[in-house]
């Protein structure tokens, strides 16, 4: 119960070498192809930064819903949100490379484009950028506030801090629901400045949470195997293994009903995006991101008998990285470089920034007790049964 | 047909539940258990297998060939209509249709399954113990497979408030 996790040598070793791979892919990929690159830079930072906020989301909605099942591995997705203040500064970083990936800041697009310069007074560089500071000194802000009291707890045994952490979390949740939807937008649907779709930003904030239930399955049991968690029982992982379940249908539900009101309506400006993914040569990822989000989770975690089996969990959650990756991928590459290449760029980078996620989600995790100490619910959730 | 049954009456759901297994070790047969509300540990122990979920997964998917015939036939065969130039043969639109009666079909015939199983209809009249079962106390119904005096014993070492004997029809 009082263990601390300290990362052992050999996985900050692989963690380096995997940081070392994505550097040698950036400088790679910068003397080859710099559009490519940016491109890929802003994948992977929506990546990690999409299980970030959705893991915080997921601890938000445990103190809201006063769900004890939960508890014992509630510092998971408190140290998956670690990579915010990382993700921030990657993005900031963007601002380099903003012309190679939108549009609509290449300079003098506004003379030659009516629609971005109708829509310029929000799609404009500066105010992009603001946007891009103010979402992340929210957010930072209120993943801080809510590690300060979760730690606090920790060493004072006072109701208090529950309390607390449940008054924050109450505002973490509107202002993630509310800015991260807003931030999907920014970073993903302007990208294709000509077209919209009013489900985009509530789509992309919800399923955060379905790809972050996911890695806190991986990282619960990397954990599990290690001998943390002996507690760790069959109703968690039936739990564990419903909230992908229920997810897997929230994801396939919000997919088709942006795409079946596109087709069905028609409309020029908007069937220009599904066009090329769903009849052009994006047709592959096209078919793959449902199928691979929706259709197999669903269908193997039906059953709970076979979905609360450890194998299953973790075959299903390995297969969301997949299946994140090529939803934004599908998002974010179409309409930013223009073309399918998948090559040493794309997997090193991702190699990289997941190295880089690891080292900061294990240091966070191995700075504070694996298991909350004085927690109210704890002991409902070491007994928790169905 | 009515049988000599004997009944324990508890007014604590973990005590049924250590008599429960305690009489299920020893081979008693149970018949039923009545109680003002639902516990998962006993459910889980008198019934651990139902296989209404199998029903309805086989149901479903029955449902959604047999829809998608029905919607092809409607919509390509029999009267083929032409809405804004798109194909006559169409998985999109299908889509909500099989998902809505799917979930209707489904529904129903499972509530009818599990009706026909239990031998249950509206206007049904409950078999009751007694007639103060399922108010605030646990009534567990067994068989007579075993000498009497046993069952009476073992029912009053896990803590019975109450042993009543009765001949009901089940």
């Amino acid at each position: 119960m009082e263990a601390t996790y300290k990362p052992s040598r050999s996985v900050k070793i692989a963690a380096a070498l995997m940081l070392l791979v994505g550097v040698v892919a950036v400088i790679t990929g910068f003397t080859t192809d710099p559009s490519r690159t940016w491109a890929n830079l802003l994948l992977n930072n929506l990546f990690f930064l999409t299980i970030s906020i959705g893991a915080l989301m997921f601890y938000s909605l445990q103190y809201i819903t006063n769900s004890s099942w939960s508890a014992m591995f509630q510092r998971i997705p408190l140290a998956l949100g670690a990579f915010l203040p990382v993700a921030a500064i990657l993005m900031l970083l963007l601002y380099f490379g903003l012309p190679d990936i939108y549009k609509w800041a290449q300079p003098g697009i506004t003379e030659t484009d009516k629609l971005i310069a109708h829509k310029s007074p929000f799609l404009n560089v500066p105010f992009y950028m603001i946007r891009i500071v103010v979402y992340f000194v929210l957010w930072i802000s209120l993943a801080y506030a809510l590690r300060k009291f979760s730690l606090k707890e920790d060493q004072q045994a006072d109701l208090k801090y529950f309390n607390k952490s449940s008054y924050f979390s109450r505002i973490f949740i509107f202002v993630s629901v509310i800015f991260f939807s807003l931030a999907a937008i920014d970073w993903i649907m302007t990208i294709d400045a000509h077209w919209y779709s009013t489900l985009f930003g509530f789509r992309v904030m919800v399923t955060s949470m379905y790809y972050a239930v996911a890695l806190i399955v991986l990282l619960l049991f990397f954990l599990n195997g290690k001998g943390y968690f002996p507690q760790l029982n069959q109703a968690h992982r039936h739990d564990l293994a419903r909230y992908l379940f229920r997810f897997s249908i929230v994801f396939g539900y919000l997919w088709f009903m942006q795409f079946l009101i596109i087709w069905y309506a028609n409309i020029p400006e908007l069937t220009a995006y599904y066009y090329p993914r769903f009849v052009g040569e994006w047709q592959f990822f096209f078919y793959a991101e449902p199928l691979i989000n929706f259709a197999i989770p669903f269908l193997v975690l039906m059953s709970d008998k076979v979905g609360r089996k450890k194998e299953v969990l973790i075959s299903i959650s390995l297969l969301l990285v997949v299946g994140l990756w090529i939803s934004l991928f599908l998002q974010i590459m179409p309409g930013s470089y223009g073309a399918i290449r998948f090559g040493f760029v794309e997997v090193g980078l991702w190699i990289g920034y997941a190295g880089l996620f690891i080292i900061a989600v294990l240091e966070t995790l191995s700075r504070s007790a694996l298991v909350p100490k004085n927690h109210p619910l704890l002991e409902e959730s070491v007994h928790h049964h169905l | 047909m009515s049988y000599k049954h004997i009944i324990g009456v508890f007014d604590d759901e973990t005590l049924l539940l250590k008599a429960f297994r305690k009489l299920k070790e020893n081979g008693v047969n149970i018949k039923d258990i009545y109680g003002p509300f639902a516990d998962h540990d006993l459910m889980k122990a008198f019934a651990p297998e139902s296989r209404l979920p199998y029903m309805a997964f086989i149901y479903g998917v029955m449902t959604i060939i047999g829809a998608f015939g029905f919607l092809y036939y409607t919509a390509v065969i029999d009267y083929p209509l032409n809405y804004g130039g798109k194909p006559y043969f169409n998985f999109p639109p299908f889509v909500v249709i099989l998902f809505l009666l799917t979930i209707l079909v489904t529904g129903g015939l499972s509530v009818f399954t599990f009706l026909g199983r239990t031998q249950l209809f509206p206007g049904k009249e409950a078999k009751m113990p007694d007639p103060k079962a399922m108010d605030d106390r646990f009534y567990l119904v067994l068989d007579q497979n075993f000498n009497p005096e046993d069952i009476k014993g073992w029912l009053k070492e896990s803590g019975a408030e109450d042993i009543l004997e009765k001949e009901i029809d089940f």
